[in-house]
């Protein structure tokens, strides 16, 4: 193959080209408007090379919006597929790549990026920390999130995309029947920006275990701290996992190994093996922070203490085990024999247990509560019976002989999708709207955020409910179209109506932004929910270093019991705060390895061994860099303060 | 020049090297695969655990318990990996 | 910055404690990420192909050699850290340096045990037993790569700034990082070399 053959798109489309042009435009407006309006300064130096965790937060949480967008597309493309038997609006190639980045950029990308987002914002709030442990780690692992991402994006328009589902099975996903480089994006967009969740793993357990206001025993934090310190402990011993299998699949592709080949020793069933090794844990680093929150959201609307702190806490660390011994269930049918199908089983259904616990925590705390309907207690309230009826199809799955019917079965899609989307995705919105105030100092409206819940929430049980029947009926996941005798039509159908439903939410919730930062009031109290935790004791906006005095704590709802029982929150005089200084080097190694990665897909092997040296060059540079931040003085504090503090 | 090699990390990297001899037994001598592996599994788990007490100090700081517990939770998970993958993939596997 | 005169020089800062209890979870990760490189060494190892098998490239001197290089090696830092401790700046050095050369010793029997496989007919694409042997290896390997720069650039940072806050907690993390290496080497040399001619 010619050199640059290698960048052509392998099988074009209109869509493609308009992709391609879109893309452009976009690039040259944004450029021509921050030249135009000179906010390259601005842009620089207050966002790009922030270390402040508020607006690193407030990034992941861009990225992740425009990644549902990306990812919502594809999903709403493969619902118009299939909504009729033998449609023709798609090929089988294009659905391939479709069904395949739509899976990925919606759990590494999406998901991913806004539980860093919600985490970056209030962790250190809520434990009334000043930053993280390491500020620009943090910087480093958005970079290398951002830049992974942008590497697995720019797939469809520079060489393809990735097309053998977003598990990445081998052989399928070998170099004999996936040629062009779609699965060399997969691999290395997948390292660049799991590296990055690693470091923000070891970053935060740090910041959680290290930098809690004095008084704050790990009994006292807030549940979504708790959440987020298991899910940490799950990311940081997860990930190598998926950093190993990755490394393989690479050498694989490039190098001609022969790890997971169907030759000379290889074994393809190792890649599943690790791939789930990572990814049975991933599930629950993604639900477990979402139950940190609806724990949060159902303590402030119901306006009670949250029922059975201990349970929750124990379930939790319970879960971060269990979900290390689960795996297999992702191949019951791969093979292997009754006993290791019986004992993954067994470790699956056991699994439900702590997960039923939390449950029922939730319905006590609600039982005899004053409960208000705002929009993220309605997305709370909406998620219980709906995640339950995912967990318990999940239960169903968990059963080794009769999987052999579910497996690979749109029964399986319509399963995971009810976890994930009230689990995952309710809570990050429910999230989103309850920490807005505290990012962006004004609300969002909640006439127009009730109607995009009801438009989510009945547009979810329309577009999966459909697809329990047609999946036992027979219907098998990652069929681009199927026959009219088939039956499948009608449910398919049914399903296409529901994901237009849900496109009509999302939409409304972009507008609900677009209106509220219009219309909303600007002169709102620092805590307008009448909530609990710490972050509502800073005022809006939150200042660079979040608390002009270090808080104590003396109880787990600190900030109610402040309000309520007359604890004394501030006790210490003003004194001058350190911060650290921003920097532009966590932005250029994540260009760096940008281009490592991009070089890597196509095996420009100058440009690697530069783009490493470079890496590591930086390194070094920060090494020998000599940085001690600098002192925000008490006067500046001082006349911050007089803004809208609560204190 | 005695202040700079105290008596515990000498008597760390003996034992290390003791440790080492004793594992190569399996090797020299012609034992069953039952108990070399036992002999190979001793050896190894005594001398990582001499590397974290004696040379890494990992019981010293503040820090102690979350160190051990990260620690712990990482051989689990690694342990896990190896026998469960094993489990699946050759034993378990018809 | 607030220092306290009660801890060592490397655990005296808020940041410096910070700084090693984060390179601590990251060496439970690098655990976890050794532990699936064992466990897919352990799945592979019998699926030699048409390659040959364990038994038949390795050898036992050059392992036994490369042991104990290693063992000394994490001696020597553990001293090097000890002298350090003790304020004496120089002795630290020399230890720190007979660590690296030791590492460096290593590195030079491992290649030539790489290049005796590769004659034998073993290289990385021959077969999943033989794609795993060098992963694992070379992964362990370029730690150690990456070990001796970085030693070097703390080596240059104490000549040039002496014995402070900062260059001792890099150092001593460092030193965890070594001996978290030989540990790795300890397993390694158990389970896949002792065990592969057993």
């Amino acid at each position: 193959m010619n050199f640059f053959d290698r960048f052509a798109v392998p099988n074009p489309s209109i869509t493609i080209y308009a992709s391609m042009i879109a893309i452009a435009l976009t690039v040259i407006a944004i450029i021509a408007g921050l030249t135009y309006f000179k906010k390259w300064q601005y842009v620089w130096s207050e966002w790009l090379t922030t270390v402040d965790h508020k607006r690193i937060g407030i990034m992941y949480l861009i990225s992740a919006l425009i990644m549902l967008f990306r990812g919502g597309a594809d999903a709403i493309m493969m619902r118009a597929q299939t909504a009729v038997p033998d449609n023709t609006l798609l090929g089988a190639k294009e659905y391939n790549e479709i069904f395949t980045t739509h899976g990925v950029v919606m759990i590494i990308f999406m998901a991913m990026a806004f539980i860093m987002a919600l985490m970056n914002f209030a962790i250190p709030l809520q434990i009334g920390a000043r930053d993280v442990a390491f500020p620009r780690l943090n910087a480093l692992s958005y970079w290398l999130y951002f830049f992974g991402a942008m590497l697995f994006n720019i797939s469809f328009v520079i060489g393809g995309s990735p097309d053998s589902g977003w598990s990445s099975y081998f052989p399928l996903a070998g170099t004999d029947f996936s040629q062009s480089v779609g699965t060399n994006y997969y691999m290395l967009a997948l390292q660049i920006s799991g590296l990055g969740t690693l470091l923000t793993g070891i970053n935060f357990i740090t910041t959680i275990l290290k930098m809690r206001a004095p008084g704050m025993t790990l009994m006292k934090m807030p549940m979504f701290v708790w959440s987020a310190l298991v899910t940490n402990f799950i990311i940081v011993f997860a990930f190598p996992v998926l950093t190993v299998a990755l490394a393989m699949g690479t050498m694989d592709r490039l190098f001609g190994t022969n790890f997971f080949t169907t030759e000379n020793g290889g074994m393809d069933m190792l890649w599943a093996n690790l791939f789930w090794v990572w990814g049975h844990p991933e599930v629950y680093i993604l639900i477990l922070p979402a139950f940190g929150i609806y724990s949060e959201i159902i303590s402030t609307f119901a306006r009670r203490n949250l029922y059975g702190y201990k349970s929750m806490v124990i379930s939790m660390v319970a879960i971060s085990l269990l979900s290390f011994l689960v795996w297999v269930h992702h191949f019951f049918t791969m093979g292997q024999g009754a006993l290791v199908n019986s004992i993954f089983s067994v470790t699956t259904m056991v699994i439900a247990v702590p997960t039923g616990i939390k449950i029922f925590n939730w319905l006590f705390t609600l039982r005899k509560g004053k409960i208000e309907f705002t929009v993220p207690m309605l997305y709370t309230l909406g998620f219980i019976p709906i995640f339950t009826i995912g967990g318990v199809t999940g239960v169903m799955l968990a059963m080794a002989s009769a999987d052999y019917q579910y497996h690979n079965t749109m029964f399986l899609v319509a399963h995971f999708h009810l976890v994930i989307i009230p689990g995952v995705v309710f809570a990050m919105i429910a999230g989103l709207t309850y920490w807005w105030p505290k990012m962006f100092g004004f609300m969002l409206n909640e006439r127009i955020g009730k109607w995009a819940f009801w438009f989510i929430a009945i547009g979810v049980c329309v577009t999966f409910f459909p697809m329990f029947i047609s999946g036992l009926n027979g219907q098998a996941r990652r069929m681009y179209t199927y026959s009219e005798s088939t039956g499948f039509g009608i449910w398919n159908m049914i399903s296409f109506v529901g994901a237009l439903g849900l496109l009509v939410g999302f939409i409304l919730i972009v507008y609900n932004i677009y209106y509220s930062t219009r219309y909303s009031p600007r002169n709102i109290p620092g805590d307008p929910w009448d909530a609990r935790s710490l972050e509502w004791a800073t005022p809006t906006p939150v200042p660079e270093y979040n608390f002009a005095v270090i808080p104590h704590v003396d109880s787990s709802e600190a900030f109610w019991d402040y309000k309520k029982k007359g604890y004394q929150l501030f006790r210490d005089p003003v004194q001058s705060i350190h911060m650290p200084n921003n920097s532009g080097l966590p932005i250029i190694i994540g260009a760096g390895f940008f281009v490592w990665g991009f070089a890597f897909v196509f095996g420009i092997w100058p440009v690697v061994i530069l783009s490493t040296l470079f890496i590591f060059g930086c390194l070094a540079y920060r090494s020998l860099e000599k940085d001690h931040g600098h002192y925000i003085p008490v006067s500046d504090i001082e006349i911050d303060e007089q803004g809208g503090s609560v204190q | 020049m005695r202040a700079l090699f105290p008596l515990k990390q000498v008597m760390g990297l003996i034992c290390s090297l003791t440790l080492t001899a004793a594992a190569l037994t399996v090797y020299f001598f012609d034992l069953s695969f039952e108990a070399g592996s036992s002999v190979l599994l001793i050896t190894a788990f005594l001398q990582a655990i001499i590397q974290l007490t004696v040379f890494m100090h990992a019981g010293e700081g503040e820090d102690k318990k979350i160190i051990y517990t990260g620690i712990y939770y990482g051989a689990f998970v690694a342990l896990v990996t190896v026998f469960g993958s094993l489990l699946a993939l050759v034993w378990g596997y018809y | 910055m607030k220092i306290d005169q009660t801890l060592p020089l490397e655990y005296s800062t808020e940041q410096n404690r910070l700084n090693i209890l984060g390179f601590w979870i990251f060496l439970g990760a690098e655990i976890a990420l050794f532990g699936t490189l064992f466990a897919s060494y352990f799945t592979l190892v019998n699926r030699t192909g048409s390659g040959p098998t364990a038994a038949e490239i390795f050898e036992i001197m050059p392992v036994i050699i490369e042991t104990v290089l290693l063992l000394i090696s994490s001696f020597t830092i553990g001293l090097g850290i000890h002298a350090m401790r003790l304020g004496r700046k120089r002795a630290m050095l020399i230890f720190f340096g007979s660590t690296l050369l030791l590492g460096l010793s290593f590195l030079a029997v491992e290649i030539y045990d790489f290049i005796v496989y590769i004659h034998e007919g073993a290289t990385l694409q021959t077969s999943g037993f033989t794609a795993i042997l060098f992963t694992l290896l070379g992964t362990h390997g370029a730690h150690i790569i990456f070990g001796l720069f970085w030693g070097l650039l703390i080596m240059y940072q104490i000549i040039k700034n002496g014995l402070t806050p900062e260059t001792t907690n890099k150092a001593f993390i460092f030193s965890l990082y070594w001996h978290f290496l030989d540990v790795i080497w300890i397993f390694i040399f158990s389970f896949v070399f002792l065990k592969g001619m057993m």
